[in-house]
Parts: structure tokens; C-alpha cells; sequence
């Protein structure tokens, strides 16, 4: 029984790395119909950013964390005013593609990577722990603090994110951009302002996420197209467009895998994540531009 | 005090080095409702879609006297200037009542989605066949369905001026109906209406007047002739 529950509280806490990156790349698809494949890039600058700022700078945690959030905040800000612009707004509404999109996030990838190798080399990094002591015993379970963590923020984010979208007239607008550009401007919602805010949000969000989880597993310059990958992972399992789902996929996957992994093998994981992982591609090909919905 | 609603002198809207309309002029007094009509590919549409902020245009638009910003569709809707698009671009994955709400979306300062629909629920009278699709979403829904959707979303706006862009393509005869039926009732109340349709005739049974767009041009000599 205690192993189940440590497989659980295992899986749980990975599943939370799921699901997070999952709602990140839904709720920007959403808005604009394309994945964000520089989400998991973000969540790298987050935790080495935050590590060498405190380790290299001496500046307190806290400080060091509002500088690396601000920081991913102007990058993606940045991105979005050189890059996403031009291939939104000033195309007519996505005469690049989402193809062309797509490719221009994983350039921001390959950038993000190659400036972080530049400047910070090619160690594992990790921010100091928020909540810091030994694994905490629950019921014959022990789960890392950390890992409660990544758990109570994956949760917290996912149910935000799903109250946006569901409850709010902001929400709504959002996702009537993505639906139709055309018919979003003709009452006045400025889809560019949507999809330029909640750009910015996820990456902040993701780097938030880097800075909690990476006490856990630590963080090297090359991290993010792998976070970017599962996150894709979940993200397919809520049609890309419903963030508190992919929370809840998410979980599902990280104790499926968890099970898995202690009741067979755990050299079945990575087959378990890419045998989901080509389902989606097979069944939801605009995913990589292949089919683009109906407007 | 204005004696027109909407005024409209030498729009030309192009896209890229395809000139769509070259000088269009439009003037229509408080609640007239004016015909654009002329045949496919003369630049009717590309004139609404500029006259309601969509594209870039040169020349002048003033709605009851403002002057109108080129290529800010939120000032257009602000104004009270508020367009059916051609083949109506609602979201297909949102609900009736969130396609509806959504049109008064740069008035309301509502932050809940319930409390912004109640502003806006009373357009519903106008459009009773839509009450039993409000939870259903716009892309399941019929042709004519969506486009009485388009409309009231179109009145959620609370237009002044409402651009209605062929809102009878590809409907069957009777949904047709039933929408110029709808727009000889909003011809009767002081709302200024323009409408862009190819069939003349279909037109001007709802319009006071016509005004022609040919290669681009509106026709000075249809529009005093109507």
C-alpha cells in the first residue's frame, strides 16, 4: 500500500510538470491556434536565471525571482513586438501560417538555448528551494516539499486559467479570437492584445514553474524542448484549447507513468509518453500546421 | 448638428497593388437605409469592411459627424457604426449566448460573462428561434440559424448604423426571407442601414435608394437617379 502511495505522490508530481506546460501551450493555442514551443525554454530561464542571480549576484531569493519573471516578461514582450507581430497583425491576420509560427517559436527555442549556453555554460542548475527541509511523511507516503509545490501551482494555475476562459467576458473574448480574427475585430476585441498578454503570462508562468520545480531535477541550458515536448503531450489530451484539462491530463499521465514505471518497468515510460505523444500527431495533425481547423 | 449619418468621400481601400476600391463617396441621413448593389468583385465588400475599420483605406468616413480613424474597427463600433459580415465569421466553438454576448463586448464593463449577457439578453425578442440554441455552439447550428446569430450579435453592439454585407448568400429562400422580413422591421425604426447586395431588385425591396459600385467607383449618377 505505501508504495502505491509513494508511486502515486511520484507520479502526481510529475504529472503537475505535465499538465502546467500542457495549460501553458492550450491557453496561448487557443487564442492563437498555434503551439508555443519556446514555453519549456522559459521555465529553463527561470531556474537557472533565478540560481546564478542568487548564487552569482548575492541578491536575496526573492529578488532574484522578481528579476528573472521581469526579465522573461520583456523577452517575450520582445518576441511578440519582432516577431509575432509582423507575422499576425501586419500579415493580414496569418498570411505566415501557423507553420510559419510554429517555426518561429522553435527559433526562439534555439536562441533562448544558445544564449543560455553563452552566458551560464553547460551545468545543471537549480534555484534554491522556496520551501525547504526533509520529504514530508503523509499517511506511510513521503512526497518532496518541493513536489507539494509543483502540485498546489499546477492545480491553483490550471483551475485559474479554466475559471478565465469560462467565467469571464475577458475569457470569452480571448477565445473568440481564436476563433474567428475577422469576426473578433468586428466587435471591437483587440486579438493582438489577448495574444500578446497571455504570451506573456505563460512565459511568466513557466518560468515561475522552473524557479518551484527545479530544486527537484535541476535545470540545464538544453531543458526546455523537452518540457516543451510533454507539455505537447498534454496539452493533445484537452484538443490544445482547454488548459484546466490539460492540468487534469497531465496528472493522469504522471501516475499512469509512475504505475507503470513501479508495477512494470519503468523502461516504459518514454514509450508510454511518445506512443501518446504520435497518437496525437496521427488524430490532431494541425498541431505541427499539417490541417488547419475550419474558421 | 449633421444632416447625415454616415458620409463616406474618396474611400479607396487596396490590398497590396490590387486596387479594390478606387474613390468610393456614400452619404446617408439618420435612419435611411441605402443599397449598395453592383455586381461580384466591384468592391462592395472591401468598401463596408473599410467603412467599419477592417482594412486600411484612404479618404474620409464621419459617423454623425466623427470622423472616423482608418483601420481601428473599435472606433467604428464605438461610433455605433457595427457590420454582418459576408458569411457572418461567428466562433464556431463558443455557444449562441456567448456569440450574442460578445457583440457588446467593447461597451460592457461587465468582468462575468452571466452579468454581461443579462445587459443583452432582451435582443432575444428579436430573434425567438434562437432561445432553444443559447447553450448550443454556433458551428453545430443551421445556416439561417447563424445567421440570425450574426444579426444579433450585430444588436448587442446597439448599433446606429448597422453594414449588412449580403446577408441572404447561400441562405435558403425561406431563412431569406425570414432576414428581409427582420430588416423591413429595422427599416421601420429610426436604425440607418446599408446594405450590400448583388440583386438589385431583392434590395430595393427593403432600401430607399441604390447606390451602384462598378470597377471601383460608386456611380454618382445611380445613387441620384434611386
Amino acid at each position: 500500500m505505501s508504495n502505491f502511495l509513494n508511486l502515486l505522490a511520484a507520479g502526481l508530481t510529475s504529472g503537475a510538470i505535465y499538465g502546467i506546460f500542457g495549460a501553458c501551450l492550450a491557453v496561448w493555442f487557443r487564442v492563437c491556434n498555434v503551439l508555443n514551443l519556446a514555453v519549456g525554454d522559459f521555465a529553463m530561464i527561470g531556474a537557472i536565471g533565478t540560481a546564478v542571480l542568487v548564487q552569482s549576484s548575492g541578491l536575496p531569493f526573492g529578488a532574484a525571482i522578481v528579476v528573472d519573471l521581469v526579465a522573461v516578461a520583456l523577452i517575450a514582450w520582445l518576441f511578440d513586438r519582432l516577431v509575432l507581430h509582423f507575422a499576425f497583425d501586419r500579415s493580414g491576420g496569418g498570411a505566415h501560417g501557423v507553420v510559419g509560427v510554429f517555426f518561429y517559436t522553435f527559433g526562439l527555442s534555439l536562441v533562448l538555448e544558445g544564449a543560455v549556453r553563452a552566458l551560464f555554460g553547460t551545468d545543471v542548475h537549480g534555484a534554491p528551494a522556496i520551501w525547504s527541509g526533509p520529504a514530508l511523511a503523509i499517511a506511510g507516503f513521503h512526497v518532496q516539499r518541493a513536489g507539494i509545490l509543483v502540485i498546489a501551482l499546477a492545480v491553483v494555475s490550471g483551475l485559474a486559467l479554466w475559471a478565465y476562459l469560462r467565467f469571464t467576458v475577458s475569457g470569452r473574448a480571448a477565445s473568440a479570437a481564436g476563433e474567428s480574427t475577422l469576426g473578433s475585430r468586428i466587435v471591437g476585441i483587440d486579438s493582438a492584445l489577448f495574444r500578446r498578454r497571455i504570451f506573456i503570462m505563460t512565459a511568466v508562468l513557466a518560468a515561475l514553474f522552473g524557479i518551484v520545480e527545479s530544486p527537484m531535477s535541476g535545470f540545464t541550458y538544453s531543458s526546455g524542448p523537452t518540457i516543451s515536448l510533454i507539455g505537447v503531450v498534454a496539452a493533445g489530451f484537452a484538443a490544445f484549447r482547454k488548459p484546466g484539462r490539460a492540468v487534469a491530463a497531465g496528472l493522469a499521465m504522471g501516475v499512469a507513468e509512475a504505475m507503470l514505471g513501479g508495477y512494470v518497468s519503468t523502461s516504459y515510460n518514454d514509450v508510454l509518453l511518445y506512443a501518446i505523444l504520435f497518437g496525437i500527431i496521427i488524430l490532431r495533425p494541425e498541431v505541427l500546421g499539417l490541417r488547419t481547423r475550419p474558421a | 448638428m449633421t444632416a447625415f449619418a454616415l458620409e463616406a468621400e474618396r474611400v479607396s481601400v487596396s490590398y497590396g497593388k490590387f486596387l479594390a476600391v478606387e474613390s468610393a463617396d456614400l452619404s446617408v441621413a439618420p435612419g435611411e437605409c441605402v443599397a449598395v448593389i453592383g455586381p461580384n468583385g466591384h468592391g462592395k465588400s472591401s468598401l463596408v469592411t473599410a467603412l467599419a475599420g477592417l482594412v486600411r483605406r484612404g479618404g474620409d468616413v464621419r459617423v454623425f459627424g466623427q470622423t472616423l480613424r482608418a483601420g481601428d474597427p473599435r472606433a467604428a463600433v464605438r461610433a455605433g457604426l457595427v457590420l454582418v459580415p459576408e458569411r457572418r465569421h461567428l466562433y464556431p466553438d463558443l455557444t449562441t449566448r456567448d456569440n450574442i454576448m460578445l457583440g457588446s463586448y467593447s461597451r460592457t464593463r461587465r468582468f462575468r460573462a452571466r452579468r454581461a449577457w443579462d445587459d443583452v439578453a432582451g435582443v432575444l425578442d428579436m430573434f425567438p428561434e434562437l432561445e432553444r440554441t443559447l447553450g448550443q455552439k454556433a458551428g453545430t447550428l443551421s445556416g439561417g440559424q447563424q445567421q440570425m446569430v450574426a444579426l444579433a450579435r450585430a444588436m448587442a453592439a446597439q448599433p446606429r448604423i448597422l453594414l449588412l454585407d449580403e446577408p441572404c448568400l447561400g441562405l435558403a429562400e425561406a431563412v431569406a426571407r425570414r432576414v428581409y422580413e427582420w430588416l423591413r422591421s429595422m427599416a421601420a425604426t429610426d436604425m440607418t442601414i446599408v446594405l450590400v447586395e448583388e440583386n438589385p431588385a431583392s434590395a430595393l425591396t427593403v432600401a430607399g435608394r441604390a447606390v451602384r459600385m462598378h470597377n471601383g467607383l460608386t456611380d454618382p449618377e445611380e445613387a441620384a437617379r434611386a
